[in-house]
């Protein structure tokens, strides 16, 4: 009350209090003094994710400048251009992959009519001779780049100790040493005269070339007849290929002769062979590659197979227990489902090592399965072992947010459906499931953000081979072993130097999976908040 | 209403042979135009309706007529809602429940019998809710949900369908041009006759209405009210109200229920001009209730 109040109106004794000292911490009254505190937890919270991506970004950045600085050497000490004449031998092996093939089909076809291995072996005599003139006629070529792959390593360890040397001089002189520094003496890389013993050799090289091309066309004009007739059409083909690579020859010839040394690389490139690399090649003697494809390919993989197996498993039990159980089983399975979360993972790659890998690998060794594409499968660990494992994690997940969805779902919709004669699975997949289908992906999402965060399951049970699996076996790709995202930052991240380039492209694959695992998380709150129904 | 003074009402549930024996032959004295009006079409005979361990209804005993409306009425927890559901057996989503006693049969035949498929008794026997409850879906597909769960997915066929009960909803001309657009997106008088659509074009002999009114606005419950009037004309409806003034306008006959016993049966007018029945007579005054 005021004083200008108790003027006009004289305090009488049953007047209207209202006015009451109350306690104070630092000018705060305990009300405002609460909601700093709780406000401030949540402002730690936000911090703290800032600083997480701050850091991130941070480490992770200067990978495109190091990376294109790799890039650059790599073209400037020659290996680029020794790598355009590789082609040509890496293309020749593939062919002759191609021939062993045939005649491994040939061979079986053999051993199929009743053959023994050693007389299948003798009619295919022929055929081997033939191999053999096809293999060796690569052989002068291969020596060339073999020595050429030396020379333009030797450039580039000359430069890589120059950098080395040039660092160290910068240390000394950093710390104020000058006497140390002027003993260390730069050898500077004169990419330009060192490169010309390589490039000089592209006469030699053509003249190779031509040698080579001539060889093998003379050696695929006489094609070996096959004992096996239905195998021809296949050594046919190969004639084509051959003759379809041999025409490609003056393609490589031209791109040597364009190839130039000084043409610079753009930060873009450094940026594509990370995105687009399908090499994650470290700690070489050639050259380090740091392309995330294999990764992120695994990555991909193991969780499609995750989810393949946890969506029908997680939604089809999160309808089973909201809309068909009695009571007394939604009492057991509940919380029996949600306590899978609780399992380690570490626990579970134990188990995915020790039974699943061994009993998946054994069954798939059964004649009656042999029907399952990829099976039977020889590698213990691989795609299919992770993601059986994963789908064990993403269950839980799955199931506690698609039967929170489901029960959200008013009880008026159900008896609705019922009152107009539908069936209870017709309810189900009628009304229920399309009501709380939003609801339902956004958990399938959040089980994908699960999943592809987990860790640990892949990097015990994925087989870890950095490859990108082989799609032309279709389905049995899933069945070879993989690495992934998070399994290589767990593995290799002990081991880098900090602040080498290795080290920030490890970052650099953490921040690819914290914008994944953020545009899912953001996609499944979207997804929820524009499809809510609202309840009229 | 030529029958109406054949039927006694149950003054006390232990009473049952009164009315058993004062059963009427409706038949005979109707000469109304429409087939079937006035003839009984639900038995309700002597049931007892328990929750568990706790019964609800006790030795309910009336016969429904065909082609009216009929009305329940009564305090809050006096059963009526119960036998409504009883009536579609709708009860049977709820555990535990069951007629302990008696039977309810429609056109002779007992909807609780070892061969009823309570899915086809609810094709026959519609209901609307308290509450609108579209589904969110598009109007049109609201009321095609009913055929296309018989395996009706004829274009035509659903296009016809929709039509007519829209019109048979007196909602045809308010949404006709917005058919496929969610049904959640209607007022709530709109969506509580897009229900009723919903139930009338599966074509069922019996509308079951629980208080379809107590969440609309003065201005929808009329509208409401004028298609019970016209529905009656195909359908034999019977709905639960809480306002007796609704009952008293759009009802033929009118069950008076308390505590779980059906205390007075008999004709709209009579139980609200002159019922027999004291409790009856206070509740329909106002006095208590």
């Amino acid at each position: 009350m005021s004083s200008a109040n108790s003027d006009t109106a004289p305090a009488s004794p049953g007047t209207f209090l209202i006015q009451k000292e109350r306690t104070r911490f630092f000018g705060l009254t305990l009300d405002e003094c609460i909601k700093t505190f709780f406000g401030g937890n949540a402002v730690v919270a936000v911090v703290v994710l800032g600083l997480i991506t701050l850091f991130l970004f941070r480490e992770g950045a200067d990978f495109f400048g190091q990376n294109r600085e790799s890039l650059r050497v790599y073209r400037q000490a020659g290996l680029e251009y020794v790598d355009i004449m590789r082609e040509t031998e890496r293309d020749h092996t593939a062919l002759t992959r191609y021939l062993f093939d045939i005649r491994l089909q040939a061979l079986k076809a053999l051993t199929a009519d009743g053959l023994s291995v050693a007389e299948a072996n003798a009619k295919l005599a022929a055929f081997d001779d033939f191999s053999y003139a096809y293999g060796d006629a690569v052989l002068n070529v291969r020596g060339l780049v073999s020595d050429l792959t030396e020379a333009a390593s030797a450039i580039k360890t000359k430069a890589n100790v120059a950098d080395d040397r040039r660092i160290e001089r910068d240390q000394y002189l950093a710390a104020g040493m000058t006497a140390e520094a002027a003993a260390v003496t730069v050898e500077d890389v004169d990419f330009a005269t060192e490169v010309k013993a390589i490039t000089g050799t592209l006469p030699f090289y053509k003249d190779e070339l031509t040698n080579f091309g001539t060889e093998l066309e003379r050696v695929v004009t006489e094609l070996p007849v096959l004992p096996v007739p239905e195998v021809q059409p296949r050594l046919e083909r190969f004639r084509q290929l051959t003759r379809q690579y041999v025409a490609g020859f003056p393609d490589n010839v031209e791109r040597l002769e364009n190839w130039d040394q000084f043409a610079p690389v753009p930060l873009s490139r450094s940026f594509t062979s990370f995105i687009f690399g399908t090499q994650w090649l470290t700690a070489s003697f050639w050259q380090d590659w740091y392309g995330v494809v294999p990764l992120f390919v695994g990555s991909l993989m193991v969780s499609t197979i995750a989810l393949f197996i946890a969506v029908p498993l997680g939604v089809g039990a999160a309808v089973y227990v909201n809309q068909i159980a009695s009571p007394r089983e939604q009492r057991f399975i509940k919380p029996f489902i949600e306590f899978i979360s609780a399992i380690p993972s570490v626990v579970l790659g134990f188990f995915g090592i020790a039974m699943l890998g061994t009993a998946l690998r054994a069954m798939s060794q059964w004649e009656a399965m042999s029907w399952v594409p990829g099976f039977p499968f020889a590698e213990r660990l691989n795609a299919l072992t992770a993601g059986c494992l994963l789908a064990v994690i993403a269950v839980p997940t799955i199931f506690t947010l698609a039967e929170d969805a489901i029960n959200n779902v008013p009880r008026a919709f159900k008896e609705a459906s019922f009152a107009l004669g539908a069936s209870r699975l017709q309810t189900i997949l009628r009304i229920i499931v399309p009501a709380s289908l939003s609801g339902i992906v956004s958990a399938v999402l959040l089980g994908l953000g699960r999943v592809i965060g987990e860790t640990m399951v892949v990097l015990l049970c994925a087989g870890n081979r950095i490859a990108i699996p082989d799609f032309t076996e279709g389905l049995a790709a899933f069945m070879q072993p993989v690495h992934t995202m998070t399994g290589i930052i767990a593995q290799e991240m002990g081991e880098v130097v900090r602040g080498s380039i290795h080290y920030r492209a490890l970052f650099v694959v953490g921040l690819l999976l914290f914008f994944i695992a953020l545009t899912i998380n953001f996609l499944a709150q979207k997804i929820v908040r524009k499809y809510r129904i609202s309840v009229g | 209403m030529v029958t109406s003074s054949n039927f006694q009402s149950t003054t006390a549930p232990m009473d049952s042979s009164a009315t058993t024996t004062g059963r009427p032959a409706p038949k005979a004295s109707a000469a109304a135009p429409a087939p079937g009006i006035g003839r009984t079409l639900i038995d309700i005979d002597h049931v007892d309706f328990y929750y568990g361990a706790k019964q609800a209804l006790f030795d309910v005993n009336v016969k429904l007529e065909e082609k009216r409306v009929t009305a329940f009425i009564g305090p809050s927890g006096c059963g009526k809602s119960t036998l409504l559901r009883c009536l579609n057996r709708m009860n049977d989503l709820i555990d535990g429940t069951a007629i302990r006693k008696g039977s309810i049969k429609i056109r002779d035949v007992d909807i609780y019998g070892r061969d009823v498929d309570p899915i086809e008794l609810r094709k026959r026997v519609g209901m609307v809710f308290q509450k609108s409850n579209p589904f969110p879906k598009s109007i049109y597909e609201n009321i095609a949900y009913g055929l296309r769960i018989q395996g009706r997915n004829k274009k035509s066929d659903l296009d016809e369908v929709v039509e007519k009960s829209l019109r048979g909803a007196a909602l045809w001309d308010e949404v006709k041009d917005r058919l496929h657009e969610s049904g959640l997106g209607l007022s709530g008088g709109q969506q509580q006759r897009l229900c009723i659509a919903r139930t009338i074009a599966v074509s069922p002999e019996v509308i079951l209405m629980d208080e379809p009114c107590s969440a609309l606005d003065p201005i929808a419950t009329a509208k409401v009210e004028e298609l019970i009037h016209e529905l009656k004309k195909e359908f034999t409806i019977i709905i639960v109200t809480h306002s007796m003034q609704q009952a008293a306008r759009c009802s033929d006959k009118t069950a008076f229920f308390y505590m779980g016993q059906l205390i007075e049966y008999d004709d709209t007018k009579k139980i609200f001009m002159n019922p027999s029945n004291p409790q009856t007579e206070a509740y329909v005054s106002g006095r208590f209730g």
